[in-house]
């Protein structure tokens, strides 16, 4: 409706249409300007292309560190599953007592299995593996203890109940020392967790860079288009209208910078997964890189759209306003 | 339908280009505003269709006070009003169907609407075959009749006019002078900016004067002679 004159209607009003006919209008323009803004990016497909390739590869850096971290910390959890402990027994106790305590802990229910080494078998196994053989020969007697490893069931294999568990062998009267081997884990994570922070800083830093190039793209194309959208305005668009093809733009630039990510994620890990693969062999694990689903293409997608729209709202946000007919 | 009250613009830098203007315009009226270049007539237009707001006064559009009109409804104002320009201001890159249309898109008419009413608009202006050239193909009088036909394409109760005869010969001209009678006795007030007085010497409208941002004369064409504004 007019406001300077009663009764004069404008637009769509005139034609008297349904409401259920200006939704679906309503929907057809939108999808008209989307598709116009594609056909003007396809027609400088070059400058398009150097804009898309640059917001691809900002978002590919941390998408690909991401996924890794990911897997490392996939792998350091299965191991955490096997971790195991080591209990050094009191030296001068008599095998009896030994095999007693081996009987005992056997039946606790915490205890998956257990394997004992004597010190004797501990020292021809050290003669061997060190070739300090004949060093040791000069020994007076055995520095090494008895040893049982023992492996708990995969319920009571966390560290937390880990930890219970050694407490309670540790009350043993014939155990000295008890060790869990998890304390390289603990470093790793911390290791982990320095690497994540790592990732966000530099998936911000990435992101920011991605909104500027973005903003100055579309500032471009506006100050491109100043003589139309100065027409635009004379005969009476409103800024929305206006700024709605260039937000479209980024858009579309979001979304296929983000396609592009992806698939270079895609690559970039089957490259890597040969090597990785030769890895995991000698540590005899089998291990396939994994994080790369619909739902991380997803994510990947929203986050890279989000960033072309927030380019190009910061953008159209000052310059359109700016063009002003004189 | 226009209203002026103790209207000044003094532009940034000091420039006074209008003092105390007054005049009314009724609706349906055609009128013609006329003087020197400089003399405040493009600033005058620009006021009505809210280019530019004015330092002291008021402006009334249909009673409407322009003053308490909100930076964003000034779009929905420059609907209600056709203009046109001297240097057309048409997209270039454009065909002259998407020239026309482009008042219908923004306010988002169907394409069958569209279709029709760009269609009606050129056959008004006498340019129906020329619906798929580019503007750049043109003759300037072809060209500025363009402009026209997007100027009433929505159909408008008001028609603004800057020197829309500005680069053409008498003959061309007084045909787009035909067209604006056409529209305004269909009931569209029409106001005309142009320094051409042949033009206005050979018809009997209300005619304008500023001078250094005064207005001088308000009356018919045959009241005063063009030497007045000359001296």
């Amino acid at each position: 409706m007019s406001i300077l004159f009663k009764g004069r209607m404008q637009g769509a009003q005139v034609s008297n249409i349904s409401l259920y006919q200006r939704v679906v209008m309503f929907f057809v323009s939108h999808l008209r300007q989307a598709l116009s803004s594609l056909g003007a990016m396809w027609r400088s497909r070059a400058a398009s292309l150097m804009t898309i390739g640059v917001l691809g590869l900002s978002i590919t850096l941390p998408t690909t560190l991401y996924v890794m971290v990911k897997n490392v910390e996939k792998i350091s959890s299965g191991w955490e599953q096997a971790s195991q402990i080591s209990l050094f027994l009191k030296p001068n106790i008599r095998q009896g007592d030994i095999d007693q305590l081996l009987k005992r802990i056997q039946l606790w229910p915490e205890i998956d299995a257990i394997n004992y080494i004597s010190s004797e078998q501990a020292l021809n196994e050290f003669k061997d593996m060190s070739g300090f053989g004949d060093a040791i020969a000069y020994l007076d007697d055995n520095p090494l203890p008895n040893v049982v490893l023992v492996t708990p069931t995969s319920r009571h294999a966390s560290p937390v109940s880990a930890r219970l568990l050694l407490d309670r062998l540790r009350d043993e009267r014939e155990v000295d020392i008890g060790k869990l081997d998890i304390e390289w884990l603990e470093r790793l994570h911390g290791i982990l967790n320095v690497v994540k922070n790592l990732v966000s800083v530099v998936a911000i830093l990435l992101f920011l860079a991605v909104v500027l190039i973005i903003g100055n793209t579309i500032r471009l194309n506006i100050l491109n288009k100043k003589d139309e959208i100065l027409v635009m305005k004379l005969v009476g668009a409103t800024d929305a209208f206006i700024q709605r093809p260039f937000m479209y733009t980024g858009f579309w630039y979001g979304f296929l910078g983000g396609v592009l990510a992806w698939f270079a994620v895609i690559l970039l890990l089957l490259w890597m997964s040969n090597s990785v693969s030769a890895v995991s062999a000698l540590y005899q694990k089998n291990f396939e890189i994994t994080g790369v689903d619909f739902s991380t293409f997803l994510w990947v997608i929203g986050i890279s759209v989000f960033l072309g729209l927030s380019g190009s709202l910061l953008s159209v946000k000052r310059h359109v306003r700016e063009i002003e007919p004189k | 339908m226009i209203k002026f009250e103790q209207v000044s613009k003094t532009y940034p830098g000091g420039q006074q280009a209008l003092r105390k203007v007054n005049f009314h315009i009724e609706p349906g009226e055609m009128a013609f505003l006329t003087g020197h270049s400089g003399a405040g007539k493009s600033t005058l237009l620009k006021l009505i269709s809210i280019m530019e707001r004015p330092t002291v006064g008021k402006v009334f559009i249909n009673g409407h006070d322009l003053g308490s009109i909100q930076r964003k409804q000034i779009a929905y104002i420059r609907r209600d009003i056709g203009m046109i320009f001297q240097s057309h201001q048409l997209l270039m890159d454009k065909s002259v169907f998407d020239n026309v249309a482009l008042p219908l898109v923004i306010e988002g008419y169907s394409h069958k609407e569209i279709a029709k009413r760009v269609h009606a608009a050129l056959e008004m202006v006498g340019l129906r075959d020329k619906v798929k050239s580019l503007p750049m193909m043109l003759s300037g009088g072809e060209q500025q009749r363009v402009g026209i036909a997007r100027a009433v394409v929505n159909k408008p109760p008001l028609l603004l006019a800057d020197e829309p005869t500005g680069n053409l010969d008498p003959k061309l001209s007084m045909e787009i002078i035909r067209l604006f009678e056409d529209f305004n006795q269909a009931g569209v007030s029409v106001f005309i900016a142009t320094h051409d007085l042949g033009l206005i010497a050979r018809m009997k409208y209300r005619t304008l004067t500023l001078k250094q941002g005064q207005m001088i004369t308000d009356g018919l064409t045959e009241d005063f002679q063009s030497d007045e504004l000359y001296d």
